[in-house]
């Protein structure tokens, strides 16, 4: 550690206070979405106010901890801390079903939740891989490890089961694909299978991950909207199912012709708009495909993907959970029904399931509105785009690569739980972060950040 | 190789995602309303509270028709755990069959919608209905037995004087086609189903308070919406006052015990119902509440009496020699006679009785002359206006329906109960039909000429004929509540009524009636009272099945009358020796509050003039 290093002042303060805002305002919401009028006070720790409190207590005494240690130790105990808990994941397995899933240590009133924490040792350990030396991502057996290091903790927890978490480790492919990661060896050789093909190189070995998920995320969405019907804004055309997607594709192709247009310079414009509007095409010829597809598919087949997409879990009916929720998010209008005067997502009226947790956003956009909604959607944009600037900056890839795995853990969990909560991406179990109830994730967040942040002060001392 | 690049995908895709979430939720939060009406479907509950009843009272105060608390016996399935079906039977002294039985029935009439019965374990629903405070004061210490089982207050009607029947009426439950026709009504609710209670049903029922609350996924009320803001309060139905004096109802339908028929007694000044009475009524309080209804309602219908059948309002009678005194009046209005004409009592005409001449109109109506007044009529009709018999009878019969038309025969009363008949006058339009056109004159219609053949009246409407003889031409339309709240009577019933004949024309009419009552000769001498000067008619009407009917019109006192009464009393003969006592009775406890001659009382309460076959 050089001799004019100060914690206090090469930490990313920024990043800091958004931290501790979102947990803030988590808090704030979490009395609002549990309130107990038998035990009114917020430090009532028999309550899930007070209990979150207790551990944001914890996380913030973990994270001091954290900014004690020495960087390079972290990096030093990265094998470790991977190996503990994928042993935590596969005794928790010996454990007694909770709801159905080993996925709980319980000590005393509160649990503890391993597939929380192997978000970290993954991240840590996929750093501290790739950042070898002699490590890269386009020869096979790289690649082949690097995949290694997040299937097996993936495995482990298909075996819980937890889908949520599960679905969350796929974002560590994005973090490879920053990295460089190229399946092209791998598509070159399948394609190169068929008699009389032979080719050495695609664009979509090296795109693959990004290609995927958009792919998957559009015929999602696709199929989740198949029966919507909506009237374009100020105006009384209606636009029902995958009509919606093509609209808003060509809105948003306008609007990055005119970005484009108006702040790239001129020698790269032509090829960013040729390669933006060839994506819209591709991409509404995507979703056409889906739509008409999935109509042709026979009836106990739509059954099938209806109920995966959680569409037809409930015995309420098709769409229980995920109805009541958009109906609490869309009656909280542009200002919000007030704190605490939720009529659906309510503790009075439990009439959003898990409201606490998956759907804690229902609470806080119907009392807080569309204003409510949109600040916490700019505040996790700006906490992603501020995490993407650390990666960035940083000269250790050992550090970039953990950012990155940080910035993309944030966003799944942003994306798939907001997504869920306002009808767009299938009722998928996951917490969204800061602001779900509950202690394994709150903690795991922190840590997540803290270690981030003590690794970015010490940007300036390390090299690799 | 340099992968940096690559960042500006993985912050397209952060960037991309929030866009659309932000136009996602501006989209359900402020464009979109669907998601607000959602919730309140949701959120909200609608609670209706029904308000109790007006109260009706009679002309003195007293209160006849009041309300009640009765009590339900509601369960919610949800909270019922082992549930002893045999005590369940043996504290509701039912079958233990009834039990089983009736909770099928309840999830049955929820009926079902796409497949799913409308049935909720969660909701409340009456296991049994109407119980009275003695049956709940035994049932309710036990329920702490049947978890799930709980009593609720509703309340109910009560006729504190158990008579009037059809007048008052009675609650139902209303059906289907009522809830579908006015979105006042609920599955469930209280609906009146005749007489006052139907007529005047808007203004009884009241206007129904709403509480907005919020629920919660089970359904359960938490608070009240927007703490209550947009709560109203229920109002009680509006109080009547009926022109009915019960004590005079009550004393009336002792009166008609064990006879077939009724009395109709109207305040002549006002056009108020002071009595009407059918015989046999019954006890109204045999149809209050679903229980008692299912009970009695069948055993009245199948009753061969008709006790539910309201004859003053809805029998057609034949009017006997009571129609002679609105033929008299028509001739002298007409000028084909006037107050001396004399006509002798030739019975080779019509058969009549042994009495003096008449020598004049009072005379003619004290004696009941069938010739005269069959000689009085034809002259009515036949005017000698045109050649034609046809064409002339045709005329004259065309006037004198329009004569009567005036004084509320033949047509409807617009009284205040639904269901009231017009009676029969017969027109052109009717014999052209029975006879064909131009095919009858009057010597092929006289028997109109004394009330029998094809005229009939309702015993309202005779009513209503003595009212016009007591106020010497007009009338209010008979009705009677005489007042709705403080309001006063519907504005239909403040016009008066006048008939074609000018009041100079009754004086000689009137004069032969009081001779009736009071002169050696008079048909109803029993209709006499001490000190109080009756005029009245008789009539008797022939009745093709058996025992002819008597009828006794009339009112008292002479001058200033204060009562109107029509009586008409089934297969009871002479109209003298029955009805015409009767009114004189009924019109005695009216005036004077007591009646002095109890041996004339004794011999009416005793009297009974069932049809045998009937008993």
């Amino acid at each position: 550690m050089s001799r004019d290093y100060s914690l206090t002042k090469e930490m990313d303060w920024t990043m800091f206070t958004l931290y501790i805002v979102m947990v803030t305002l988590g808090i704030g919401n979490i009395y609002s979405a549990s309130f107990n009028e038998d035990a009114p006070n917020l430090f009532d720790f028999t309550q899930n106010y007070g209990k979150q409190i207790i551990w944001t207590a914890i996380s913030l005494f973990i994270g001091f901890i954290i900014f004690l240690l020495d960087s390079e130790f972290i990096r030093k105990s990265t094998s470790i801390i991977y190996g503990v808990v994928l042993i935590l994941l596969i005794l928790v397995l010996f454990t007694p079903p909770i709801n159905g899933a080993r996925s709980w240590f319980g000590i005393g009133g509160f649990g503890i939740q391993p597939s929380e924490f192997a978000k970290i040792s993954t991240a840590l350990a996929l750093s501290a891989y790739v950042s070898t030396v002699n490590i890269k991502l386009q020869d096979k057996k790289s690649v082949f490890i690097s995949n290694l290091l997040i299937l097996v903790p993936m495995v482990l927890i298909v075996l819980q089961p937890d889908a949520g978490t599960l679905v969350v480790f796929t974002s560590f492919l994005f973090v490879l694909y920053r990295e460089g990661i190229t399946y092209d060896p791998l598509i070159v050789y399948v394609i190169n299978q068929f008699p009389g093909v032979r080719i050495k190189k695609t664009l979509i070995g090296s795109n693959f991950i990004p290609i995927l998920f958009i792919v998957i995320f559009l015929s999602i969405v696709t199929l989740l909207i198949n029966e919507n019907e909506v009237m374009i804004p100020f105006t009384y055309i209606p636009l029902k199912g995958v009509e919606i997607i093509l609209f808003t594709i060509v809105i948003l192709t306008i609007l990055f012709v005119l970005i484009v247009q108006r702040f790239i310079q001129k020698r790269e414009r032509s090829k960013l708009i040729a390669l933006g509007i060839v994506s819209a095409l591709f991409i509404g010829l995507l979703v056409f495909f889906v739509d008409f597809a999935f109509d042709k598919l026979k009836e106990h087949q739509k059954d099938r993907i209806e109920l995966v997409l959680g569409l037809k879990e409930d015995p309420h009916g098709k769409d229980y959970n995920r109805f009541r929720a958009m109906s609490a998010v869309g009656s909280g209008g542009f200002n919000g029904k007030g704190y605490k005067e939720a009529t659906l997502a309510s503790p009075r009226s439990h009439h959003v399931p898990e409201q606490e947790t998956d759907f804690i956003f229902c609470t806080l956009s119907e009392e807080w509105g569309f204003i409510g909604s949109i600040v916490v959607v700019i505040l996790f944009l700006t906490f992603l785009i501020k995490t993407v600037q650390i990666a960035e900056r940083q000269r250790s890839v050992y550090n970039r690569i953990y950012a990155y795995s940080v910035a993309m853990i944030f966003f799944y969990h942003f994306a798939i739980n907001i997504g869920m909560n306002i009808g767009l991406v299938p009722v998928i179990g996951i917490p969204l972060p800061f602001f779900s109830y509950g202690g394994s994730s709150l903690l795991s967040f922190s840590v997540m950040v803290f270690i981030l942040l003590k690794l970015d002060s010490e940007r300036k001392e390390v090299l690799r | 190789m340099n992968f940096e690049g690559r960042k500006y995908i993985i912050l397209a895709l952060f960037i991309g995602v929030s866009i659309i979430y932000s136009f996602k939720l501006f989209y359900m939060q402020v464009l979109d309303d669907k998601w607000k009406l959602n919730a309140e479907q949701i959120s909200e509950k609608r609670r209706e509270i029904t308000p109790p009843r007006g109260v009706v009272f009679d002309r003195n105060g007293k209160k006849i028709i009041a309300n009640r608390p009765y009590y339900n016996l509601n369960f919610i399935e949800k909270n019922i755990t082992k549930l002893d079906t045999h005590a369940l039977a043996q504290l509701l002294e039912v079958e233990d069959t009834f039990i089983r039985w009736r909770f099928s029935e309840i999830v049955r009439t929820e009926g079902e919608y796409k497949g799913k019965s409308n049935y909720r374990r969660n909701r409340v629903y009456s296991f049994i209905k109407d119980l009275s405070k003695e049956e709940i004061a035994r049932i309710a210490p036990e329920l702490y037995r049947f978890p799930g089982f709980f009593e609720s207050p509703t309340s109910m009607r009560a006729y504190p004087f158990a008579n009037g029947a059809n007048i008052v009426g009675y609650l139902a439950e209303v059906s289907e086609e009522e809830i579908k026709a006015d979105d006042f009504y609920k599955r469930g609710d209280q609906i009146g189903k005749a007489g006052i209670e139907r007529y005047y049903e808007k203004e009884l029922r009241g206007i129904k308070g709403v509480k907005y609350l919020l629920q919660d996924a089970q359904n359960n009320a938490t608070q009240p919406f927007e703490g209550g803001r947009l709560d109203t309060i229920a109002i009680q139905g509006k109080n009547l006052t009926l022109g009915v004096d019960i004590e005079l109802q009550a004393y009336g339908e002792k009166l008609m015990q064990n006879k077939l028929g009724c009395i109709v007694a109207i305040e002549p000044e006002t056009g108020e119902i002071l009595a009407l009475v059918s015989s046999p009524s019954y006890d109204p309080n045999m149809l209050v509440g679903k229980r008692n209804i299912s009970e009695n309602y069948p055993k009245l219908v199948t009753d061969e009496l008709k006790p539910l059948y309201p004859r003053p309002l809805q029998a057609e009678y034949p009017p006997g020699s009571i129609f002679k005194l609105t033929q008299a009046l028509i001739g002298m209005q007409e000028g084909v006679i006037h107050v001396n004409s004399s006509y002798p009592c030739n019975k080779s005409l019509v058969g009549c009785h042994n009495h003096p001449t008449a020598t004049s109109i009072d005379k003619a109506v004290q004696f009941s002359c069938n010739p005269y007044f069959y000689a009085v009529t034809k002259r009515i009709i036949e005017q000698n206006k045109v050649r034609s018999v046809f064409v002339d009878a045709e005329i004259g019969l065309h006037l004198w329906e329009k004569y009567l038309h005036s004084f509320g025969l033949g047509i409807k009363l617009e009284t205040d109960i639904s269901g009231v008949r017009a009676g029969l006058i017969p027109n052109v339009a009717f014999y052209d039909k029975w006879y064909g056109k131009h095919r009858w004159a009057f010597s092929t219609i006289r028997s109109i000429a004394i009330g029998q053949g094809e005229v009939k009246l309702t015993p309202l409407q005779m009513a209503n004929l003595s009212v016009i003889m007591a106020n010497r031409g007009w009338f209010y339309t008979p009705h009677f509540v005489k007042s709705i709240g403080d309001d006063g009577p519907l504005p239909k019933f403040k016009v008066k009524n006048y008939t074609m004949v000018d009041s100079i024309h009754y004086v000689p009419v009137v004069e032969g009636m009081r001779k009736v009552t009071e002169e050696a000769g008079g048909t109803a001498r029993r209709a006499r009272i001490d000190g109080i000067t009756v005029c009245g008619k008789t009539g008797t009407a022939q009745n093709p099945h058996g025992e002819d009917h008597s009828v006794f019109i009339g009112f008292a006192p002479m001058h200033n009358p204060k009562i109107a009464i029509a009586v008409f009393t089934e297969n009871a003969g002479f109209g003298g020796t029955w009805s015409a006592p009767i009114a004189s009775l009924m019109m005695e406890y009216f005036i004077k509050g007591e009646i002095k001659d109890k041996a004339k009382e004794e011999r009416i309460f005793e009297a009974d003039l069932l049809p045998k076959k009937k008993k």
